[in-house]
């Protein structure tokens, strides 16, 4: 006959147990709301979100031959509750951002903005070597439509990370931040709202 | 044809500064690449092969077959751009630059580079500056310009604000590109990327992709000339791929577009400024002969001879619009004696100066009878309000456009090269139609018959008047007179 320690009183049973099912509970709902946090339809709910996702919805990830879609939290949110949890709770500043910082959603400022967020997200990319690609892509898998792009995967790639060369493919293009030129960037987003030039410098200065 | 012994002393001295102009004396051969192997063959260069071969294998074996790649001049060295160009991409964790310019194939070929920035080629989308609002915008639209004017002139390369290359303005290998690193031109407009081989830039085709049709109809001209025909028959023995190309030492069986223009022959250096042996202008209303003024900076432009010669430290305007100090000026006469030189590799002097006098004849010929009455005619149309300023919006603006670029340029261009039957039936045959057919007709119903007898009356040469120009000649059966009858 075991004999229960006389420490596990009823009250300790009652408080273990409903400690569990709270624990096991949160658990679930915080898979659950890393799920619905990272779906196209909540991502685009701020009207700033909805204007990286215009060419995201042309581009290879949307619309893949293979049917297979990647959503934003499929490339932009980390893999397992803890990690997905804690790319959310980073992801908190940039909630903060849209609420008090530059106004987002006016297109000429989310596009001013755009280049400092896409260098940070291929940072991103590079620190975790290119984890949440790999979720779908495999190297070994890479066969491509031309014979050579095995080749090149199979030989070329190796000891490289995916965003090492894969960029740009679903967002507005913005060069690589070596060579990325500010002010021609600029120039372009004042060609492209039809501002006055030197609008822009005064509306990243805000 | 020039032995300086023969000359006196003034005449001497000429030719001395023309012999260093057009680089004379000694066995001219093309600049050679003299730096040493280690200004190339970059280490990073090298990954790029190994992924190209399989990514783009046509572009690849280009090169391999390549003296580059013989040298071990590989993607980068050419390729290479800092961070800070305009033009620059980060590429697989390299900063390249998409476009080679001069001034990257400088880096080797310094001295090509050179004649080249300072050459009449560099300067094609300058000089055409004037000539594209009234043709692109009046008669076509942008899309012409892209994928017609410019793929021969160049493009001014506009970078975005991405650093992606407008496609309004790439590709395109104009001979006068105005490149991202501010240097005009491009090498492969007439050196085949990624071969670079001597032989294809040789051959007619690197000069034919641009210089046929209307404005510059050399491929037909050459196709027709004896020089042409001798090519296509012997083009075997050509010795296209020799390193050293000078003519009548390494080839004598025909020559080519780069022979006359800017090949070497003995006592005249190879040179990429194309152009300098030119005496006559042959692309505008009227012809000219010009002067070749060469500026303090090395840069050049050409001079109609009947304005007076510029003198050596006087400022002249480039054709950029600028103010440069001259240098020097060759005369049409200098500059034809550089031509002469390449002629009597395998034509006597005498039979030199005949197709010279032929040429000069011929060029005398289209002036006084159609391109200066012609000029001066549209010239009091426009003056007496006859004609809008608009350009195209009438169809004596056609037909005199007609007149002087597409069949005019084409007896110009027939009579320089010596095919006769772009002179003749193609050139001349169709000038006159048109200018006794359709340009008087048409002046006549444009300024009255009053208006347009005095007009013809005072600009037509005394040649022509005796001729009794614009009004009906005695009649001939070949035209139908009398047709029928016994």
């Amino acid at each position: 006959m075991i004999r229960i320690p006389e420490i596990i009183t009823r009250h300790v049973l009652i408080a273990l147990l409903l400690g569990g099912v709270t624990g096991m509970a949160f658990t679930l709902f915080l898979i659950e709301f890393d799920r619905l946090t990272g779906t196209e339809a909540f991502c685009t709910g701020c009207h700033s979100m909805e204007l990286v996702a215009v060419p995201y919805r042309e581009s290879a990830h949307y619309n893949p031959v293979s049917g297979v879609r990647a959503s934003c939290g499929d490339c932009h949110v980390s893999e397992g509750v803890f990690a997905a949890t804690w790319d959310h709770i980073r992801g908190g500043k940039d909630l903060f951002a849209q609420l008090f910082g530059p106004d987002y959603d006016d297109p000429a400022i989310n596009a001013l903005h755009l280049p400092e967020a896409a260098f940070a997200v291929r940072q991103w990319f590079r620190r975790s070597d290119s984890a949440t690609c790999k979720r779908c892509h495999t190297l070994d898998a890479i066969n491509g439509t031309r014979a050579d792009t095995l080749m090149i995967h199979q030989q070329d790639a190796r000891g490289g990370s995916c965003i090492d060369c894969h960029y740009n493919l679903v967002h507005r293009r913005v060069p690589d931040r070596k060579t990325f030129k500010r002010d021609k960037w600029n120039r372009m987003i004042e060609r492209e709202f039809d501002m006055p030039p030197g609008e822009a410098d005064k509306l990243l200065r805000q | 044809m020039v032995y300086p012994e023969n000359y006196n002393k003034p005449t001497r001295l000429l030719l001395l500064v023309s012999a260093i102009w057009f680089g004379t004396f000694g066995i001219a051969l093309a600049e050679k690449v003299t730096l040493s192997a280690d200004h190339w063959g970059v280490a990073e260069g090298k990954a790029c092969i190994d992924c190209h071969k399989k990514s783009s294998p046509g572009l690849f074996r280009q090169w391999e077959e390549s003296a580059h790649a013989e040298a071990g001049v590989n993607c980068l060295d050419c390729h290479q751009a800092v961070a800070a160009d305009d033009d620059a991409v980060e590429h697989e964790g390299a900063v390249i630059a998409t476009i080679v310019s001069p001034r990257d194939c400088g880096r080797c070929h310094t001295a090509e580079s050179k004649e080249m920035h300072n050459s009449v080629h560099s300067q094609a989308v300058a000089l055409i500056g004037n000539r594209i609002p009234a043709l692109a915008e009046s008669v076509s639209e942008k899309a012409l310009l892209q994928a017609g004017c410019t793929q021969c002139h160049g493009s001014v390369v506009e970078v975005r604000g991405d650093g992606t290359l407008s496609p309004e303005s790439w590709p395109n290998t104009g001979i006068g590109r105005i490149n991202p690193d501010g240097s005009r031109g491009s090498c492969s407009a007439c050196h085949g990327r990624h071969q670079f081989s001597k032989a294809q830039a040789r051959a007619p085709g690197a000069c034919t992709r641009c210089h046929s049709g209307a404005d510059s109809p050399d491929d037909e001209v050459y196709a027709g000339s004896k020089h042409g025909l001798l090519f296509t028959a012997n083009r075997h023995r050509m010795n296209l791929d020799s390193d050293r190309w000078v003519t009548g030492r390494d080839y004598s069986a025909a020559p080519t577009c780069v022979t006359c223009h800017m090949g070497a022959a003995p006592g005249l250096n190879a040179s990429h400024d194309v152009g300098m042996r030119e005496a006559w202008s042959l692309n505008g209303p009227v012809s000219e002969q010009q002067y070749l003024v060469i500026f303090e900076d090395g840069e050049r432009r050409e001079l109609p001879v009947a304005q007076p010669v510029p003198r050596r430290k006087s400022d002249l305007a480039k054709l950029d619009g600028s103010t440069a100090t001259v240098k020097a000026a060759a005369t049409p006469k200098q500059r034809r004696q550089a031509m002469s030189r390449v002629c009597v590799e395998c034509h006597s002097k005498g039979f030199t100066s005949g197709f010279m006098r032929q040429f000069d004849n011929a060029m005398d010929l289209y002036n006084e009878s159609f391109g200066k009455p012609a000029l001066s005619i549209m010239r009091a149309l426009y003056e007496k309000g006859l004609l809008t300023a608009t350009a195209f919006d009438e169809p004596l603006e056609f037909t005199y456009w007609k007149l002087w670029h597409d069949e005019g340029t084409r007896f110009r261009h027939g009579a320089a090269m010596a095919g006769p039957s772009q002179t003749g039936w193609q050139g001349l045959h169709r000038i006159a139609q048109l200018y006794y057919g359709s340009f008087l007709p048409q002046l006549r119903e444009v300024a009255g018959e009053e208006t347009a007898k005095s007009l013809i009356d005072k600009y037509t040469s005394d040649r022509e008047a005796r001729n009794d120009t614009g009004y009906p000649r005695a009649p001939i059966p070949l035209v139908g007179y009398g047709a029928g009858k016994p």
